[in-house]
């Protein structure tokens, strides 16, 4: 809210600098987003008068100029302008002046003859015709009224001045308005506020002869009230109101409609004038409307409705659009006799809906939006009114239609000084608490045991509703420097983290020792995620759970998996040549229990690992997967897999349990080709439910250290091609039995040597008994054993 | 010669030959040649039965001197002969220190792990419990039971992403507030960080997705003059001793009194700079003191009970603590970006 100094010195006497002023209103609750001090937007610029005009003897255009600009002496400035006159008053940059359009004006020649500065036009001066009359004449600016030679411009103007931006909080929208900033002025200065005279005279009739006013939505408009006011007397309104209304950047009309943007400026309250003779049966409607009825707003735009939205309508159709813009055919125009003055109450959600719906907010609709004052409605109407008395350009039709249901009765909160200041944890003395209260109208009534309190509550202040509230109204006031840091009393406690947040701090704590990089991606993707990693269409990852309003198709849906995230990084660094890179994410999953939603999805936790580079390989990703269920002690096994984004014949799901916990590989080269990825990748996915538990549950006790020496055997053997180390591994396992304390495959190798079709695999065996030491013949029976059940899948020795 | 005699020339000889020998095998040559089983020495000693029984003590233990003289010396020679191969292979296997060692890149977590677990580790020191709450939430939740009614302009700071009728992305961790209320008994002190949404569009400042860390207070007798303690002691580990606290009046639905926190700029310290635009202050936070309406709606007495709630936001914390200039940078993940991060 942007509230000129000037204004708000009209109810409050403001004595202290506007940085001073500026430092106790952002201390008391409404920072200031911005100071502009106008003033400093012009300098040297004075009211000069054209004394004496010749034609320049070398230029049939110029004009050599002498003016009066206060000064012992005329100055000659040379002017190009051909709408001066001798006497005009004129705007004059002197030598050695700024303009507000930045330009600096200093003296010179033209053609030969000295220029002692320059004569300005309203553009020069960036003035609009509502703000100057003639502002926009093409030429200089010819002003209005009796000025002295050698006045400011900027007092001419209005433009000392200063505005001050206030954020407004969402809970104070009384103060949307000057009243409402010059009442919270008043009190943080420790002033008296005046408000403005709403006293006027009638001047007899009767309203109801003029219109009825029916309310259908008393849901959406809990209050309406009209007054008629006839023989209108329309022109310009005077320059005090005009320079309020320019310093809140409202364009000035003429009297009538500035009269309705004055008092919503200064009340907070919007207004609407209707010009009567087109309000068709002499009948208000407030009602919402049809489906699909046209209306035509007055800044020509034509707007289909739905019974969503509120409208003012006459017997016909909608004259405004409520709370928003008034229909182009009920505007009051210049020959208007006749107007009906409204100020109403409607529901703040409904304008907001309706101004969003159809693309239009306005200075009425944002008021209306953050909440009016259903009692301020009289208010502004008699400010109005009296306004009409005080420029007199109207009659006022004595009698007032005042539509409503039951009004909100004055709220009263009945507590104790002791329970404000509770909440508060500091002393502040009971006279001044009441006099805190009572300045910012919320009328005391101190117990006579000096601290029950009975606090009546304005209606302009909704937001006062408990101790709570007025334990912050004390505070903001009484200055919030007073709160004085203590230490919180109670027990000491431990401070505790859930078990999975520790153990997905292992996880991480891992994984970073592994050199890779944690990275962190949006939890939402795009809606083509699936497609592009080809999955299946009944892929119960297709299940997922979309915004109802994402910010793009990029953004559309919730993941299901962490895959798509991680191949977009790996692209995004690939392509910014990244020679290689290691990264990892603990992200959640978000698996609907049902579709369409109707209850919250489970939220899983996952990790994705993506590797690539010159070094990296399926088998760098595996070890360090094997790494991370080592840490977590749990015995996992790698099976061949089918995921459709991982390359067929380098791929593993990782089970657990009997379970797949997961699944790792190699990206499939068409795949990498959709995310715009070159060269290999290397990709995992991970539930990470079954590893909490295990790190949750893991306790460790200490294994003696064996006493008796290991026999170590060395096998090399032939087997198929195809044969999985892990099969052999088995086997070699099944038939070593207990005294086997590890097994260690050390070579596996094709080529010259091996025959076609074969490979050569040789593992080391450790064998131990924790009793004794083995001799040499057990460890030959068990040897016996180990190579009778390689035999059996199709193992043989290597001679 | 007499026995004497040639028990002299031999140690002489011997320790003449001890003094001048090329190498290991040669040493050991010596070594036999005169103290072995078939050595000079060895074959003077046979002579010995030749001798009076006067002589013989005293020619024994000449004889006896002569052989310790002499495998002294072989035992010296030896330990030369070890520290001269010692240093010739030490010097052989010397290396150029300067070439790069073996090793493996470092590994790091995403500076906004790092700025959270330090928060974290501030506020558990300080007695809080970290806790949880699902990022889908119930209207319920998010806006409900933190006194946003369904019509209140506070819903209007914030645009909320939807997933259903009553189901959302919760657009602060405050929803997690609700929960922990319903769920425990006062004294309660939680922080609950995580992932909240706005449906803000993404630029240098803005980022639908970002994060936070709220803060929960409730127990008898919990002022404002402790949450100002509370957060003094979190900034003075965030931004030093030194640092300043000040709370200005603001306004939030779930809070009353509500204030904005800031902090005495680290930067200029509180002369007013750039980065403070010339305020001397920096704000950091939202807090204030729960709402009764929100203790009421989770069955706790406000007439009994007070707390305070605060809320952090993280990424900004992350991007100031940095002075990292771009939101989006935190999360492209760009390798060099991350390779930037080592703890503080």
């Amino acid at each position: 809210m942007k509230v000129s100094l000037n204004w708000l010195k009209r109810y409050v006497d403001i004595d202290v600098a506007p940085e001073v002023l500026c430092d106790k209103m952002t201390m008391s609750g409404f920072e200031v987003e911005e100071m502009t001090d106008l003033s400093a937007t012009m300098d040297n610029v004075v009211v000069g008068q054209v004394m004496k005009m010749e034609h320049h003897p070398d230029a049939d255009k110029l004009w050599v100029c002498q003016i009066d600009v206060g000064g012992d002496e005329d100055i000659q400035i040379i002017t190009g302008a051909q709408n001066v006159f001798e006497g005009a008053l004129v705007p004059c940059a002197l030598h050695d002046s700024h303009l507000p359009n930045g330009v600096h004006i200093k003296r010179g020649k033209l053609r030969g003859l000295p220029s002692n500065g320059m004569m300005c036009s309203g553009e020069e001066l960036c003035l609009k015709e509502g703000d100057y009359p003639g502002a926009e004449v093409h030429g200089i600016l010819i002003l209005e009224g009796n000025w002295k030679p050698g006045t400011d411009m900027r007092e001419v103007l209005g433009l000392n001045d200063v505005l001050i931006d206030f954020s407004i909080l969402s809970n104070r929208p009384d103060c949307n308005s000057v009243i409402g900033i010059a009442r919270e002025v008043a009190v943080v200065l420790g002033k008296e506020f005046h408000g403005p005279d709403v006293s006027y005279k009638t001047s007899g009739g009767d309203v109801h002869d003029y219109i009825s006013i029916k309310v259908e939505d008393y849901d959406l408009c809990p209050r309406y009230v009209g007054r008629v006011v006839k023989n209108l007397r329309i022109g310009p309104s005077p320059e005090w109101m005009r320079e309020c209304l320019r310093s809140a950047g409202v364009r000035s009309i003429n009297n009538i409609v500035d009269i309705t943007n004055f008092v919503m400026l200064e009340t907070g309250q919007p207004m609407h004038a209707y010009d009567l003779r087109y309000v068709r049966g002499n009948q208000i409607i407030v009602r919402r409307a049809h489906e699909n009825e046209p209306m035509k707003t007055l800044d020509d735009k034509e707007h289909i409705l739905n019974p969503e939205m509120l409208v003012i309508a006459d017997a016909e159709s909608p004259s405004c659009l409520a709370g928003v813009m008034g229909s182009l055919h009920s505007e009051i125009e210049p020959d208007t006799t006749e107007l009906l003055f409204e100020t109403a109450k409607f529901r703040r959600d409904n304008i907001r809906r309706t101004a969003r719906a159809l693309g239009m907010r306005t200075e009425s609709s944002a008021r209306f939006e953050k909440g009016t004052d259903v009692m301020g409605c009289t208010y502004a109407m008699d400010r109005a009114l009296q306004l009409i008395n005080e420029l007199d350009c109207g009659d006022i039709v004595d009698g007032v239609i005042d539509v409503h249901e039951q009004l909100p009765e004055q709220r009263v909160i009945h507590t104790t000084v002791q329970d404000i200041l509770a909440l508060l944890g500091v002393e502040v003395p009971t006279e001044t608490v009441v006099s805190i209260l009572n300045s910012l109208n919320l009328t005391c009534t101190l117990g006579e045991d000096g601290n029950s309190l009975s606090v009546t509550v304005p209606s302009y202040r909704d937001d006062v509703e408990s101790r709570a509230d007025l334990a912050e109204e004390v505070m903001r006031i009484y200055g919030y420097e007073h709160i004085v840091s203590t230490p919180i009393d109670g027990v000491i406690v431990r401070g505790r983290k859930l078990p999975e947040r520790i153990a997905a701090d292992t996880i991480k704590e891992l994984l970073v020792g592994a050199s890779m990089r944690e990275i962190t991606t949006y939890s939402f993707i795009s809606s083509k995620a699936c497609d592009q990693l080809g999955l299946a269409e009944d892929d119960s990852r297709r299940k997922v759970v979309s915004l109802l309003n994402p910010l793009g198709e990029e953004y559309a849906v919730m993941r299901t998996q962490l895959i798509s995230s991680m191949a977009t990084v790996l692209a995004t660094n690939i392509s910014r040549k990244n020679a290689a890179g290691r990264f990892f994410e603990v992200g959640k999953l978000f698996i609907p229990k049902s579709l369409p939603l109707t209850e919250q999805p489970e939220e899983l936790p996952a990790l994705s690992l993506g590797l690539y580079g010159e070094h990296e390989s399926f088998f760098t990703l595996k070890g360090i997967i094997e790494m991370l269920f080592a840490r977590c002690r749990m015995e996992v096994s790698y099976r061949r897999s089918a995921e459709s984004y991982l390359h067929p014949g380098r791929q593993a799901e990782i089970v657990y349990n009997g379970e797949r916990i997961g699944v790792l590989g190699e990206m499939h080269p068409l795949t990498a080709e959709k995310f715009g990825i070159e060269g290999r990748v290397y990709l995992a996915e991970i539930r990470l439910e079954t590893l909490y538990t295990a790190l949750e549950g893991q306790r460790t006790f200490y294994q003696p250290l064996p006493r008796h020496p290991a026999s170590v055997r060395d096998l090399s053997m032939l087997a198929d091609a195809g044969v999985a180390v892990a099969d052999i591994e088995a086997a070699i396992r099944k038939g070593a039995g207990k005294v086997l304390e590890s097994v260690k495959l050390f070579d596996v190798y094709q080529g010259p040597q091996v025959p076609e079709g074969k490979k050569s695999v040789s593992y080391s065996l450790t064998l131990r008994a924790p009793d004794r030491t083995l001799t040499v013949e057990e460890c030959d029976k068990v040897m016996a054993k180990v190579l009778k059940a390689l035999e059996e899948i199709g193992v043989s020795m290597r001679s | 010669m007499s026995i004497r005699e040639q028990l002299e020339e031999i140690k002489q000889n011997g320790l003449r030959e001890l003094e001048n020998f090329a190498d290991a095998k040669e040493l050991d040559n010596i070594r036999v040649r005169y103290l072995g089983k078939k050595g000079e020495l060895t074959a003077i000693l046979k002579q010995m039965g030749k001798l009076s029984a006067e002589e013989r003590p005293v020619i024994g233990q000449i004889a006896n001197e002569v052989r310790q003289t002499l495998e002294a010396a072989v035992q010296k020679s030896l330990e030369t002969l070890k520290e001269k191969e010692m240093a010739l292979r030490l010097a052989k296997e010397t290396v150029d220190v300067t070439l790069p060692g073996e090793s493996k890149p470092l590994g790091g977590l995403h500076p906004l792990s790092i700025v959270q677990n330090e928060l974290i580790d501030i506020f558990q020191s300080m007695g809080f419990d970290i806790v949880d709450g699902p990022e889908v939430e119930t209207d319920y939740y998010c806006f409900e039971a933190l006194n946003v009614p369904k019509d209140h302009p506070a819903r209007d700071m914030q645009d909320t992403f939807y997933l259903g009728d009553n189901l959302l992305l919760r657009t602060q961790t405050s929803a997690a507030q609700a929960r922990v209320m319903e769920k425990r008994t006062p004294p309660i002190r939680i922080v609950c960080p995580g992932r909240v949404y706005r449906a803000d569009e993404v630029d240098a400042t803005h980022s639908p997705v970002f994060h936070q860390m709220e803060g929960l207070v409730v127990d008898k007798g919990i002022t404002m003059c402790d949450l100002k303690g509370c957060l003094e002691q979190f900034a003075h580990e965030i931004y030093g001793p030194e640092t300043k606290v000040r709370f200005r009046p603001s306004f939030f639905p779930f809070t009353e009194p509500s204030v904005e926190v800031d902090v005495s700029c680290s930067e200029c310290g509180g002369k007013g700079c750039r980065i403070c635009k010339g305020t001397g202050w920096i704000e950091i936070l939202g807090a204030g003191m729960v709402h009764p309406n929100v203790l009421r709606g989770c069955g706790i007495d406000p007439d009994v009970y007070s707390g305070f709630a605060f809320g952090i936001g993280l990424d900004r914390l992350t991007t100031t603590r940095y002075k990292i200039s771009d939101i989006r940078l935190l999360f492209e993940n760009d390798q060099r970006f991350l390779d930037q991060f080592q703890g503080r």
